[in-house]
This record gives structure tokens, sequence and C-alpha cells, in this order.
């Protein structure tokens, strides 16, 4: 009887070896706008991988709003790898969830950050409104594009970048609040990513003008609708710096954890950056894009949300928690 | 001039303005209320879009949620409710056989012909944390009721699964084939020598897309055609595994790809009178038993070669078992033995309306509505079936006036399925004997007519 237990248990065993796939399957769970980046980024890297390994990797994509697809990973959705638009995010995932430890940021370069953009304005061909700067967009009858901050990654962006204008300008929170529940009453519709409100912009003709990611201004001028839109570059915005982390668990349960560790290591790659630049994401490493793609880039006063509102616990307690200052503004 | 004149001239000098100007200032007015017009066109405009947007997102929210809420279904698959993301599941289904039995010529016995519930099944499945599955079915058709089934089955994936509880032990074909899709009304000989359900843990799984399934556990072992109480009878343990081959599973010629072979078995050891057995014949009456104070002795192993073949609206299923077992008659001396007993069937299937015929059962393509024309499917099956005492078992361990050497019997069933939760059986069953010449139910042939009502959910 004992002989045949052992025989039980390596036969168990030696199936759990059959068991194991070659081929590997990630999930990303990322935020709206960047399909195009990562469907170029996830060919490169399964090319790199296999040419490494002998491995196939095939990644699935997920894409939403920000704050919409962390509720989704801390609800069960099995993501290996999570691609936010800002930190807070992922913070969400580790601390409610725990899938992932609390210092995820130190793990890779740049506070785990391979790319940054920023908000600027999209308007349509000729600039009909003559729209400038930010206090255009608080002008009777013009109507602003931006999407959901309680859902929204851009949209949390697009707001600090308003209140951080408003503040420098009128001196005081109170003028700043003020100037964004101006803007805000110019919102006729608010999706609930940066891509819904790309398309409400774009496709759907609403609005006079679209508070934007830099790539997705970019990606409407090129590809979505050449000639029929320009860029207005405020005077002041936010640099955002979207972050990416291996959700830990997730992976290891899956068996993808090394994998998933390689395929945000390699963002930083040079082949990576210049796909990055490719899309309209500023690289944090410039010297790797090509030129062409960098000279794109407006230069343009960036605030930190760090330096300007003490970072995005804080931010995001006080301005898009439940009751805060968003709430308190606008009504649906 | 005089200052009538003068105003005579210019009223008549002025005249041909007065039209120009009014014509200008009513040119620059339609111009006024047409860049105004336009303006309240361009703003309803703004509002119509803004409108359908609001509707287009309204729509998507919707559909996101229906996405996190659970879900109800109710069909011939019976009831499920399971969570948005599946990983929550409960079902509830059933099985229902009303049967009458209807002996000839059986020398009169008293108490075999009637109605009887053979089987009422309140059948309780799910699934919980995605990985985990249960089933709970317990039966109140018989004499009293009993748990059948109950067991809990981890799925690490579909070739590495670990299930622990009550459940068919993995041996016999037939016996593990689904009680409302047998062809039959009652399970052949064969049947008869394998292990019914039992109480242990097995590790089982389906490799390389289904070619190879296998299953291989370790049980409380119960004796031929036994299930298990909810406790054992000595402390020795049974292995039972099974290797199951359908190596055209996935092949791209159809012919082939019903094919499906193997072999199960059980080793272990039994001890106590508890440990041996008694057969029945189809019709479910006694023709072989042990003496009374025989009991098992030690080990008691099977092997059943076994395959099918399905295609199309023919099927075909054949099994052979040999079950042998140490007894021991106590005594002085006490006499001991290691008897072989073995069995055989071969079973044929023919659905009569063109439908394809599976080990699972039927589907009607059409089902039962005469309204319509449609009338269900029809299956006609054949079978034979033969089993072998060992001849050691006589005298010393059975009774050769009231026990059987061996039983064949042949039987021919027709089964109407209305639909997939329907089916209406008759069928007839012939058992003769050799030996067993002063037995009951042995001396002379089983003759029964079955029918069968049978609701499957």
């Amino acid at each position: 009887m004992k002989t045949l237990l052992k025989l039980f248990v390596v036969a168990g065993l030696a199936l759990v070896g059959t068991a194991q796939a070659k081929d590997i399957k990630l999930l990303n769970v990322s935020y709206d706008p960047t399909r195009e980046l990562y469907q170029d980024y996830n060919e490169a890297f399964s090319k790199y991988w296999k040419e490494k390994t002998g491995d196939t990797v095939t990644v699935e994509q997920s894409h939403g709003g920000s704050g919409k697809q962390a509720r989704s990973v801390i609800d069960g959705l099995q993501a290996d790898v999570v691609t936010l638009a800002l930190a807070y995010d992922i913070d969400a995932i580790a601390q409610k969830a725990k899938l992932l430890p609390l210092d995820w940021q130190k793990r890779l370069p740049n506070n785990s950050s391979p790319y940054t953009s920023t908000i600027v304005f999209l308007v349509r061909k000729g600039n009909p409104k003559g729209i400038k700067d930010w206090d255009d967009l608080v002008k009777p009858g013009i109507s602003v594009v931006t999407p959901n901050p309680k859902t929204s990654g851009g949209a949390r962006w697009n707001f600090l970048a308003a209140w951080a204008y408003a503040k420098r300008k009128y001196g005081s929170d109170a003028k700043a609040q003020e100037f964004v529940s101006k803007l805000y009453k110019n919102v006729p519709v608010l999706d609930t990513g940066a891509r819904g409100a790309t398309t409400t912009f774009t496709e759907r003709g609403i609005g006079d003008v679209l508070l934007a990611w830099e790539n997705e201004a970019f990606l409407a001028l090129n590809d979505l609708g050449k000639g029929e839109y320009e860029i207005v570059v405020p005077s002041l915005s936010v640099l955002a710096e979207p972050p990416v982390a291996v959700v830990d668990k997730n992976a290891k349960k899956k068996g993808t954890l090394a994998v998933a560790q390689a395929y945000l290591e390699y963002l930083y790659s040079p082949e990576a950056q210049r796909i990055i630049a490719k899309h309209y994401y500023r690289p944090i490493k410039p010297e790797d894009a090509d030129p062409e793609d960098l000279k794109r880039f407006p230069k343009l006063e960036l605030v930190t949300v760090d330096k300007e509102f003490g970072g995005w616990q804080k931010a995001q307690k006080e301005f898009f928690g439940d009751g805060g200052v968003f709430d308190q503004i606008y009504q649906p | 001039m005089t200052i009538q004149r003068t105003l005579a001239v210019a009223a008549i000098i002025s005249v041909p303005i007065w039209p120009v100007s009014i014509r200008a200032q009513s040119q620059e007015s339609q111009n006024i209320d047409t860049k105004a017009l336009l303006q309240r066109i361009e703003a309803l405009d703004q509002e119509v879009r803004v409108l359908e947007r609001k509707q287009e997102l309204d729509k998507d929210a919707q559909a996101d949620l229906a996405k996190t809420q659970p879900h109800l279904s109710l069909g011939s698959s019976g009831f499920t409710l399971s969570s948005a993301d599946t990983n929550f599941v409960i079902g509830l289904h059933g099985l229902i056989q009303l049967d009458s039995r209807t002996f000839f010529n059986d020398g009169g016995i008293k108490g075999n012909d009637g109605f009887i519930l053979r089987r009422v099944r309140p059948i309780i499945s799910g699934t919980v944390y995605r990985d985990f599955d249960f089933l709970f079915v317990p039966d109140f058709g018989g004499s009293s009721p009993t748990i059948q089934d109950a067991f809990v089955n981890y799925r690490y994936n579909h070739a590495l699964q670990l299930q622990a509880g009550k459940f068919k032990s993995p041996v016999g074909l037939e016996q593990l084939q689904s009680d409302a899709a047998m062809p039959f009304v009652e399970r052949a000989l064969p049947t008869d020598l394998v292990p019914n359900r039992d109480l242990g843990v097995e590790l089982h799984g389906d490799l390389w897309e289904g070619t190879v399934s296998y299953a291989a556990g370790i049980f409380n072992g119960v004796p031929d055609s036994g299930s298990s109480a909810n406790a054992d009878f000595d402390d020795d343990k049974e292995f039972a595994g099974r290797l199951f081959f359908q190596p055209f599973i996935t092949s791209s010629r159809e012919p082939l790809r019903g094919l499906g072979f193997g072999v199960g078995g059980s080793y272990g050891s039994e001890y106590t009178a508890s440990g041996v057995s008694s057969y029945k014949t189809d019709g479910q009456q006694k023709f072989f038993g042990y003496g009374s104070t025989v009991v098992a002795n030690g080990t008691h192993y099977r092997v059943s070669p076994q395959g099918y073949y399905y295609y199309g609206p023919f099927g075909f299923l054949g099994e052979y078992v040999v079950s042998a077992q140490d007894v021991q008659k106590p005594g002085t001396p006490a006499v001991s033995a290691t008897l072989q007993n073995t069995a055989w069937q071969v079973v044929g299937s023919w659905v009569l309306t063109g439908e394809d015929v599976r080990y699972n059962g039927v589907s009607p393509a059409h089902p039962f509505k005469p309204s319509e024309n449609q009338w269900g499917a029809l299956e006609l099956s054949a079978r034979y079936a033969s089993l072998d005492i060992d001849p050691d078992a006589f005298p010393t361990f059975a009774s050769s006036s009231t026990s059987a050497r061996s039983a064949s019997a042949w039987g021919v069933d027709l089964s109407w399925w209305l639909n997939r939760n329907i089916r209406v059986s008759t069928a007839f069953d012939r058992t003769t004997f050799k030996g067993g010449d002063s037995g009951t139910v042995t001396k002379q042939p089983e003759n029964i007519f079955f029918t069968r009502i049978q609701l499957s959910f």
C-alpha cells in the first residue's frame, strides 16, 4: 500500500510538470488611451522574449478609465501587470487588495514610470473659439470635453492642471475652486475614460475643446482626423507620470512572475523607448528615441503633483474622494 | 426757391433714397437674423449630440453593470445561478425515474411486479472561488433515503484535479455512465462485479485535449456492486484507477472521433462479512450469494478492459470484468480460497430518428411538439451479457442448489426521448441460469418487461 502511495505521488508530480504550458499569457490592465502603444510594444516584447527564451508570450490587454481599472483588479480581475494613469490607483490595489507590496514604486526606475505625458488642449481646425489658455475654458458659451475624475486618471490630471493654473494666477484655493467650478459648468458630458472623451470630441463632434493627454491629442491630430484639429499648448500644465507594476500575487499564482517582471523592465529598453516616443508619449530616456519624434513635444511649464499638491494620497482625498472638491462643484 | 419748393425738391430727391436705406437696413438685419439662426441651430445640434452621447454612455454603464450582476438561467439543463464572473455558481438539477416491472413465468414469486420510484434525486452542484466544484445528490427512491454523491473537486487545470468525498469509483464503464443516459433501464451483469460509489480521494484529469483521461484514487473499499456507507467496515483501503483513451477525439476524420478504450481496476483488501457481495439480475433479483458465514479474507482486485464506439446514430459499448477476491469460510479448519468471477457485455444502440448517440445520451433534434409534427428521438438498443462464478465457489462458499454458476442475459430496449428532459423507455430482458436449480429466482429463466418514465434536468 505504501509503495502504491508513493507511485501515486510521483505520478501526480509528473503530471504537474506535464500540465505547465510553454505558451505564456499575460494580462496587462491599462488605462484608456494606451491601446496603440501596447499593441506595438507587446509585439516587440513577444519577439524579444521568444528570441531570449524560446517561450511564446501573448499579452492580452484591458483598457478603461484608470480608477475603474484599478477597482476591477481589486475586485478580482487577474492582471499580471497594471499600467495605469497615476500612482494612486496602483496604491489602491496594494492597500485594499494587498496584491503587491506598498513600496512597489521603488522597484523600477523613475518611480516606475517609463514614460511621462502632460495635458494639452485639442481644438477644432482654425480654433474658431480662439482658445489660447485655461482662462478661455471658463468663458460662457465654451463647451469643454473632459472625462469623469471619479473613473478616469486622465480626468484627474486635467482637474489638477486647471487647479494649478488657477491657483497660480488667482492666488488662492478658493479662487481656484471657483475657477474649476466654472470650468465644469461648461462640461456637457463626462465620459468614463480618456479614450471615451476623445470619441465624444472627435467622432461625436461635441464640444469646442478637449482636455486631453498629450498623446491622445497627437493621435487625434495625426490619425483620427488629419487636418481637422489643432493642439493648443496652455501656459502651464501638469507632469503626468503614469506608472507600471507587476501584480505579484496574481503573477505568482499564474506562474508568470518572471515574465511579468521582464515585460515591465523591457519598457525601459532602447527599443521600447523608441516605440513610446513614436506613440506620442515622452520617453524617460529621450536619447533612445527618434529625434524627429521628440521634436513634436512642445515645451511648456510643468508642475508636479508632489510639489503642487503634496502627493497623490493627499490630492485624491481632497479633490476626488467622496465629498471632496469635485463632488462639491459638480452635480450631474 | 421758396421754402415749400425746397422742401418739395428735398422730398422728391429723397424718395429714391428711402428704398435703398430700407433695403440696406433690411439686409443687415437679415444677416444678423441669419447669423443668430445659424448659431441657434449649432447650439441645438450640440444639444442633440450631447443627449445622444449621454444615452450612449448610459447604455455602456448599464452593460458594465450587467457584467457585475449575477446571472440566472433556467432551461433544459436545470436551474443555475452564477456570479457575473462565474467564480461562484450553484445549480439545481434532478432525476426522477418511475419504473414498472412485470415478470413473466417467474415461478410464482410474489411482490416483484409493480411500480417503483427507482431514483428520486435532487442534484445540487456548484462552484466556489472558480476552481472548487461540489456535488451533493441524495436519493429518495428505493427503500430509504441515501446520500449517493457528496464530494468536492479542486480543478488546478483540466489535467490535474483532486476530488474527495463519495462518488463513483473509477472502474466500470457502464457504472460510470450517467443514470439518465444509459440505454437500458438497468445496468448489465458486469456492473455486478465493479464497485458503485465509495468514499475516498482521487486524482483525475484529461490530458492532450481529452485524448487521455486518467483517474487514480484511494478509497475505503466496497464489495462488488457495493456503495460505501458513511464508515469503513475494515481498516484496509482500496486503490482504484482507470486509464481511458480517445485517440481520435480531435481528429478531423469524424468516423474515428467516437472511439474510446481503456482499462479500469481496483486493488485492495477486505475482511469481514461485509466484504462479500451477492449478484443480481437485470430485474434486480438475487441469483448468487455466498454462504451466510463466508467472509472476505484479504486481497480483492478487479480488472476491466472496456471500450466504446459512437458514430452518428450508432453506438457500441463493451466491457469485460474480472473480480478476484480472497474469501474464507470460518470453521475448524477454516477454508480459504481466491475466487475469480468474470463477466462481460456488449451493447448496441441505434437512434432510429437519426440523431447522434453518445456515451452521455441522446439529444433530440426535434423535441416533442405534435402540433408542429415534431416527435422527439427514438433509440433502439440491444444487449448481451454474461457472468460466470468461479467453480471453486461451490459447494464450500456458495450453495449450488440456490445460487447459479452463471447467468446470461439478453435484452432489447426502446427509448423515446421526447426532449432532453423527458424519456420514456420500454425494455424486455431475459436471463437464463446454469445451476441454482432450487433457487427461487434461478430455477427458471427470468423474463421481465420494464417501462420507465424519466425526468432529468
